[in-house]
């Protein structure tokens, strides 16, 4: 009877055995099965994510010879539009540049912009994180600030050989370094505890007491440039504030861009001067 | 069975005793469980709970004070600071004294640190690697300084250690974007008192003291071991006179430590919190602009400071609209603003000159001989006047005017305009000092004035024969016999006779309002009423001539240089002696036709120069406060103006 339960409880044993294994692995060791596992599984995201660009393919190979001469000449007219914007930049640019030289200040830093395609994204870490199929191939760096058409998106906290995984601007673990538009005092951004599908939102500390927001006339937050963020990107709206318990400063929430929780398409800020 | 039976029967005694010592030590220890876990049950249920529990009390930031208009003049700005969380370091702490323990094991034993400095070590390598990483992202090289960080450990392990005080904005904002959210590093944000003016008005606002033991009320655990944040308590000016209300309400938490006496971490951890509560805010009489062009004119052609008081009050208030003594300090560092060489014990910097400086008023007291000698009768508004020759002789001495040539015949009027020395010597001889000191004390110059302001001088003095008589000795006089020199020496304001510029100020503004008597007040109220205390009760005509004489003297007089083009004023100049000092004075007020503004101006001579007058030296300084009032009353459009006032 004896060996009948010890053979029963072998399973339960082996299970112990490896828990306390993988307890007394060294940390090294450790954070190099992780990331291995991670490796491992790198492929299968991006090809699903190859997969799903496949998909869309597919479906706009559906669509009329009208519909695509009629997207065709929106994309035209778009074209056009951001061709007028981007001379007006290489001009303001340019007077940026002269009014630096003429004030002796210190270059702006400069990033180079690397666009990635979001290649998972988990429902359980809906408003955490993401994942981008570009890693260390692409030269990505850890803490780079992560934007899109709307502002910033967030930042890169891990860097994987073909995948890098962003901490999302409305996660609770992100915070910034922010201004209110129009003024240089520094406030902190912090995002909140979004549930998944809801509209994102963020708090907001440590703002001075003279600026104030409600949802009728809210105010822009912007990155401060203080940070690794280049100044001026919106992170979201202030639609509240009120007193903190000390009177030192306001508290209030922010609303993000809905559009977070849509995103394909991200460009990553890598620093070219890391040191600056 | 027989066996069994044999077994029951022969019982060995000494095994009863035996029985007897169980029976009885079970009993003693049912005794003691009984004890401890019913008798005294609440007792040891206390001291664990005073055991496992650790409150910290941390003060409220202070209420704000304004300028009339609420422009903030003290406030308070946030301190940013980079602290470390030692609750959250207790495994690597752990960790890390087992590898100094590992270092140090190949040494002799007589060379090994013992374990108080191993934990030392420990503490100080586990913070300093936390330093580095803020250094890093700072680009500084702080180190951690060995002996606070223990002390700490030791006296304060609940509160948060701070590695870096009062950062940068942008260091701040490096910081709150580059640290970990989670991590043991924290930016952590404090107040403190914030000067946004610098030296303003240093003496009626005041300044702080560090208050190391503030008290929470109303809130549990004061039997518990506590770790106090420092606050803050008024110690000078409005800061210690409203310390009630400005000091904020403390805040306190109750946490839960571990036997190290480390919080337990999460929100378990935290059994109870309040957070603290900002003070009440306080809203002042001053007005900052003509604050600012006060202290300007208080100074000198190089910037230095003159020595010296200012004030200027609201005629119908009694509320002060600018208060400057100077030499004045830094509130917030209590740095004398004095010249490295200068004496600062000698130099009176800590002395509000305003309400505690004590002076001779000089001739601007002649305001009060001269409606003495009115309503004595001794003067005549239209008739009476007097020439002078450029003395005056009592009894077998010569009393000099300051004019040696003698300013010829004057009226009571031209005698005010000019400062005639000699006009109010034979006048106030011929009165005495007794009517004379009668109408000083109308005016309250025998009390303080009662403005919400610490240490005001609380005993002015207006020489008289009482007087004389009854402190000769104390102020070592030759005697305490009265004689006309001394009634001749008051009516131009010398002798005894002692006052604060604030005091001159109400006798002005009082005047002004053909009243006696100005309670000033620091504080705003929109409200407060105008004041209406006891008339000076003398025929328009007699008034009038007082008015008129002071107006010539602020038009073409001696007061000439504190006139503003476009507004019709009257003043008072005056030269007064203390010791080898002469004190340059200049009161007035404005505008004749409806009084709103009072100026009393005093400055400190050197020693030993005799070309020091309030004509020249003090006027400018009246003209500047007078000037920057008008310029604000002319941009305040639409003000309604009363001109029913007297």
């Amino acid at each position: 009877m004896f060996p009948k339960r010890l053979d029963h409880a072998r399973p339960f044993v082996t299970l112990s055995v490896i828990l306390l294994a993988w307890i007394f692995l060294p940390l090294g060791a450790k954070v190099f099965t992780r990331a291995s596992f991670f490796e491992i599984q790198a492929p299968l995201v991006v090809a699903d994510s190859f997969v799903r660009d496949l998909q869309d393919f597919w479906s706009n190979k559906t669509r009329s010879k009208e519909e695509l001469l009629k997207a065709g000449r929106e994309v035209a007219g778009l074209v056009a539009q951001y061709e007028y914007a981007t001379q007006q930049n290489a001009q303001l640019q340019a007077e940026i540049l002269r009014l630096e030289n003429m004030l002796n200040l210190p270059p702006m830093p400069a990033f180079r912009l690397e666009p990635a395609r979001v290649a998972r994204r988990d429902f359980s870490a809906w408003w955490q994180r993401l994942i981008i199929r570009k890693g260390e191939n692409y030269n990505l760096t850890v803490g780079a600030p992560v934007v899109f058409a709307g502002g910033v998106v967030g930042r890169i906290t891990e860097v994987h050989r073909y995948t890098a995984v962003v901490d999302l601007v409305t996660s609770p673990t992100l915070r910034l370094a922010a201004t209110v538009e129009g003024d240089t005092r520094p406030v902190s951004y912090q995002g909140g505890l979004n549930s998944s599908f809801s509209a994102p939102r963020g708090t907001v500390d440590f703002v001075p007491l003279d600026i104030a927001a409600t949802a009728s006339a809210p105010k822009r937050l912007v990155t401060s440039g203080m940070g690794v963020f280049p100044p001026g990107l919106t992170i979201g709206e202030i639609t509240s504030l009120e007193l903190s318990p000390d009177g030192l400063f306001r508290n209030g929430e922010v609303r993000l861009d809905r559009r977070l929780g849509t995103l394909t398409e991200v460009t990553v800020l890598i620093p070219l001067n890391p040191d600056e | 069975m027989s066996k069994l039976i044999e077994r029951r029967t022969h019982r060995n005694p000494r095994l009863l005793v035996f029985y007897g010592a169980i029976i009885a030590m079970a009993a003693v220890l049912a005794g003691g469980l009984i004890y401890r876990q019913l008798l005294n049950s609440g007792k040891y249920a206390e001291r664990e709970r005073i055991q496992s529990l650790r409150r910290v009390v941390s003060p409220g930031p202070r209420g704000n004070i304004y300028d009339r208009e609420g422009r903030v003049l003290v406030g308070n700005r946030p301190r940013f600071s980079v602290t470390l969380d030692l609750a959250e370091l207790r495994s690597e702490l752990s960790a890390e004294l087992r590898a100094v323990t590992r270092n140090y094991a190949s040494l002799p034993e007589e060379d090994r640190p013992n374990y108080d400095q191993r934990l030392r070590l420990a503490r100080v390598s586990v913070a300093q690697r936390y330093l580095d990483q803020v250094n890093t992202i700072l680009r500084r090289d702080e180190q951690v300084r060995s002996a606070r960080l223990n002390n700490h450990f030791n006296y304060s392990l609940l509160l948060p250690y701070v590695l870096l005080d009062d950062l940068a904005p942008g260091e701040y904002a490096r910081l709150i974007e580059r640290l970990p959210v989670n991590s043991p590093l924290q930016v952590y944000t404090s107040s403190t008192r914030h000067y946004p003016y610098g030296s303003l008005a240093a003496h009626a606002l005041g300044y702080i003291g560090v208050n190391t033991n503030p008290e929470v009320e109303d809130f549990p655990g004061d039997d518990l071991r506590q770790f106090k944040m420092k606050g803050a308590f008024g110690r000078d000016g409005l800061e210690l006179v409203f310390d009630d209300q400005l000091q904020g309400e403390a805040g306190g938490a109750i946490y839960l430590v571990d036997p190290a006496g480390f919080k337990v971490p999460g929100s378990e951890g935290t059994v109870d919190k309040r957070m603290p509560v900002q003070g009440r805010n306080i809203t002042t009489s001053i007005d900052l602009d003509l604050q600012q062009a006060t202290e300007a004119a208080m100074k000198d052609s190089e910037g230095r400071d003159r020595i010296g008081a200012a004030v200027a009050l609201d005629i119908r208030t009694g509320e002060v609209l600018t208060m400057v003594s100077k030499p004045d300090y830094d509130p917030l560092l209590r740095v004398p603003n004095l010249a490295p060489e200068a004496d600062v014990a000698k130099s009176g910097v800590w002395l509000n000159r305003v309400t505690q400086g004590q002076y001779p008023p000089g001739s601007t007291f002649k305001i009060i001989t001269a409606l003495a000698g009115l309503r004595a009768g001794a003067i005549e508004a239209a008739d009476t006047k007097f020439t002078c020759l450029g003395f005056y002789r009592v009894g077998n001495r010569n009393f000099p005017c300051h004019n040696r040539n003698g300013h010829g015949e004057r009226d009571v009027r031209g005698a005010l305009r000019d400062s005639c020395n000699v006009f109010f010597y034979k006048y106030g001889v011929e009165i005495g000092p007794n009517l004379i000191s009668a109408e000083a004390q109308r005016f309250g110059f025998n009390h303080s004035t009662g403005i919400e302001l610490p240490h005001e001088f609380g005993s002015p003095r207006i020489a008289d024969p009482a007087w004389r008589k009854a402190n000769w000795q104390r102020f070592r006089l030759a005697d305490g016999v009265w004689r006309d020199g001394d009634t001749a020496n008051i009516a131009i304001g010398q002798g005894d006779t002692l006052i604060t510029p604030l005091q001159a100020a109400c006798m002005v503004a009082s005047f002004a309002r053909g009243q006696t008597e100005t309670r000033p007040s620091i504080l705003h109220d929109p409200k407060r009423p105008v004041q209406n205390t006891a008339p000076i009760a003398l025929p328009p005509a007699d008034y009038n001539a007082v008015l008129e004489g002071m107006e010539q003297c602020y038009s073409f007089g001696s007061g000439r240089l504190s006139r503003v083009d476009g507004l019709r004023g009257a003043a008072k100049t005056g030269t007064a002696q203390l010791g080898r000092k002469d004190m340059a004075w200049v009161v007035a007020f404005a505008p004749v036709e409806n009084p709103r503004i009072a100026v009393a101006v005093v400055l400190e001579g050197a020693e030993d120069d005799n070309s020091f007058g309030g004509g020249t030296f003090a006027a400018p300084v009246v003209q500047a406060i007078l000037q920057a009032w008008k310029d604000k009353q002319d941009r305040a459009t639409g003000q309604p103006v009363n001109l029913s006032m007297r």
